[in-house]
């Protein structure tokens, strides 16, 4: 059996351990929620993260990517990184 | 009646004209028994990228209540006035007044721009005393020609 080398942060759903301590976000406004989704949800380049890095549930995924849309049409988060 | 997010992008050469548009947009609304639940001014922000070779742009967000036609009005509005870069409409369930995420950064990045200028511009300790008083300065003036 492979021996783990390095111990990993365990991943997780923010929006799921929200909703299981009562507080479940707004997710109809989290494209307002722009440094939150920068610092998580995409990566350098802008594109959005798969859900199989960052943990989030498939219901929650769904919510970002649109999320993430969203924030890109209105210019508050980049389509990618070459932008002029 | 549905519930509406409206949230557009002013050119930032055109941001005086904010104001006109918000009443213009409010009497619309509001003529056609629609309601205005949250109006928020968010300011000028930095774009992410370029939009019509501007870089940066005035943000307003606005959650409404109305009926189509009223809607109808607004984006067509919107569509044909060269001062709006850009505007979306979201669907919302309910009509919300809290204040928003964008509007919490706005005022927390003003409040930081405040408190450096007080502190670049003027010393910790000084108070109303130390300031120079100039109503007694001016009626010591004819007392010197006098002299």
């Amino acid at each position: 059996m492979a021996v783990r080398q390095y111990s990993r942060r365990r991943k997780f759903c923010r929006f799921t351990e929200a909703e299981k301590k009562g507080t479940p976000f707004d997710m109809d406004s989290l494209h307002h929620h722009v440094q939150l989704l920068k610092e998580y949800y995409i990566a350098e380049g802008g594109k959005i993260y798969p859900s199989r890095n960052t943990g989030t549930k498939a219901r929650y995924q769904r919510l970002v990517a649109t999320a993430i849309k969203r924030a890109r049409r209105l210019a508050l988060l980049p389509y990618c990184d070459q932008h002029q | 009646m549905r519930h509406y997010e409206i949230i557009f992008l002013v050119h930032p050469d055109q941001s005086e004209q904010v104001p006109a548009m918000l009443e213009r947009y409010r009497s619309l609304i509001e003529s056609k028994g629609g309601s205005i639940h949250r109006l928020e001014d968010l300011g000028r922000r930095h774009l992410a990228y370029p939009i019509k070779k501007v870089h940066k742009a005035h943000y307003i967000l606005m959650n409404i209540e109305c009926n189509q036609e009223v809607l109808s009005e607004l984006t067509h509005l919107f569509r044909f006035n060269d001062a709006v870069l850009r505007h979306m409409t979201i669907n919302r369930k309910n009509a919300v007044t809290e204040p928003s995420e964008l509007f919490k950064q706005k005022d927390e990045k003003q409040r930081d721009a405040r408190s450096t200028n007080f502190r670049s511009h003027r010393p910790r300790n000084e108070t109303e005393a130390d300031k120079p008083k100039f109503e007694e300065a001016s009626e010591e003036i004819p007392d010197q020609l006098a002299g």
